[in-house]
């Protein structure tokens, strides 16, 4: 089965947390860029309100959705679950984050998803606060098959309470290393696309060397997580088998 | 084989959604594995027939060799289960019919399990179908059906007078329709497909359907619901209650 005829596995990466300002835009924007770097397909899902989206930072892979009446929630939902090999990252907004999943439970998202062999994982932005902790234990209750994976924004100062965050088998947790203030300032204007930021006229030569270590480091943590989800898959499908 | 059991979906008015309940009848009935089959009085061409082909006949239930089709081959067809679509405002003269033919005298006796599903529309006028219809029902199964599923702007009755016809009816049980999406709803009629078969992405003739995720989803879990009325009805064990005591019995 391994070879060039195996068409690449559709997967569904959703960024989340309850609270607004965490750095989800930047991880989907990392993670959207990733695939881009990799060669895979890609389609970002702009679920949010205001600036500085991910639809603006990358507006050939990401487009704006809303999942407020069912037009909007087709358009999202049915192209999740199509098993066309593309990576999708979903950018979901503070203000979507209850409705998204309280939809993904009523139409039985993830168990269809499943059954198209669509590996579906949440990051979550980690904080420390009660109810970000409290909606990250209700996801893992909600949606046992989901690949659950917290999320530490070093930006956001030491992982506090991330004993309170248990992680998903196959996951791990996942560290967005923290970014020079210049180099930020850089990379903080849409659109921007780091993996075309060679050719980027608003990047120095100093910043692009800085930003390439770093995005190494982030690139890491991506991969080492894909073979967790990789091996954990093995490991059932063993399991399965004996 | 259980005794036949007659189940007649009706009301005195149109566009209450009879034929909706209907179908999610014999589709639960289908989840349950019970040989169905149905009756469609919407002469000459019924909605029903339209989405279970396989198992419905469209018939005139006032006419003497219809009622015959239905009513002598109780016993000798393979279907456990009759269900009959009553045409709008044929409900009280379908039930003179069968009080006419003795139908409802063998169902009092126990020959027959019937059970009526009265479809609740808006109006008072729809109430006083509850006394009218009692005059025949007597302690028939009778369920009273409020359906939501178009989400209507009903039941603004005044409880106290609801509560008044309700109790006219021994024993009568309450069932809700609730809402299901409009857009759902409308994909499903232009499919023209049982609930479940939309929701297995289906086509009528079985092939790979091209139905939004969303949709099905959407149907998904309203059919779940209405399914889960019927359970709290009991409407499984009504129709084989022998099965119930066999099992009683063996775990007594």
């Amino acid at each position: 089965m391994i070879g060039e005829s195996m068409p690449p596995r559709s997967s569904v990466t959703i960024v989340a947390s309850p609270r607004p300002r965490v750095g989800k835009t930047l991880l989907a924007r990392l993670l959207i860029d990733f695939h881009r770097h990799e060669g895979r397909p890609v389609a970002g899902f702009d679920l949010n309100s205001g600036e500085e989206t991910v639809a603006q930072f990358l507006p050939e892979q990401a487009k704006a959705a809303a999942i407020g009446d069912v037009s909007g929630q087709m358009a999202v939902f049915d192209r999740l679950i199509a098993d066309d090999g593309v990576a999708k990252v979903v950018d979901l907004g503070h203000d979507s984050f209850a409705s998204f999943f309280a939809l993904a439970e009523q139409i039985g998202f993830v168990e269809e998803a499943s059954k198209h062999d669509i590996v579906t994982a949440v990051l979550f932005l980690l904080t420390p606060d009660a109810s970000s902790i409290e909606a990250y234990a209700n996801l893992g209750r909600r949606f046992p098959g989901v690949l659950l994976a917290p999320v530490h924004n070093e930006i956001l100062g030491p992982a506090q309470q991330r004993a309170k965050y248990p992680i998903s088998p196959g996951a791990l947790l996942l560290r967005i290393p923290l970014m020079a203030t210049a180099l930020r300032r850089a990379v903080s204007h849409a659109p921007f696309s780091f993996a075309d930021a060679e050719s980027d006229p608003g990047i120095s030569a100093d910043n692009l060397v800085e930003l390439q270590h770093w995005l190494r480091r982030v690139h890491i943590e991506f991969r080492e997580l894909s073979l967790r989800t990789l091996l954990a898959d093995l490991q059932s499908a063993i399991r399965i088998v004996s | 084989m259980a005794r036949p059991a007659v189940i007649l979906v009706g009301a005195d008015k149109g566009g209450v959604g009879k034929t909706t309940v209907a179908r999610t009848l014999l589709d639960y009935f289908g989840a349950h594995q019970m040989p169905t089959r149905a009756f469609d009085t919407e002469s000459p061409r019924g909605t029903l027939k339209r989405f279970h082909p396989d198992v419905t006949e469209v018939v005139d239930v006032t006419a003497v060799p219809d009622q015959m089709k239905i009513f002598d081959t109780l016993s000798s067809s393979q279907a456990w289960v009759t269900v009959i679509d009553v045409r709008a405002g044929l409900l009280s003269s379908t039930l003179q019919a069968l009080s006419d033919i003795g139908f409802l005298e063998s169902a009092k006796k126990g020959q027959i399990t019937f059970a009526v599903f009265h479809i609740l529309g808006p109006s008072i006028a729809s109430l006083d179908e509850i006394a009218e219809t009692a005059r025949y029902v007597g302690d028939a199964n009778y369920f009273l059906v409020k359906n939501f599923i178009n989400n209507t702007t009903f039941f603004e009755w005044d409880p106290e007078t609801y509560n008044s016809y309700f109790k006219r009816i021994k024993n009568a049980i309450e069932i809700t329709i609730p809402k299901l999406n409009e857009m759902a709803c409308e994909q499903v009629e232009v499919a023209g497909t049982p609930y479940v078969t939309f929701v297995a992405n289906k086509t009528i003739n079985g092939e790979p359907g091209n139905n939004s995720f969303v949709l099905r989803g959407y149907v998904r879990h309203w059919l779940g619901n209405v399914w889960a009325e019927y359970d709290r009805a009991k409407l499984i064990d009504l129709i084989m209650p022998k099965v119930e005591t066999g099992a009683r019995q063996a775990a007594g």
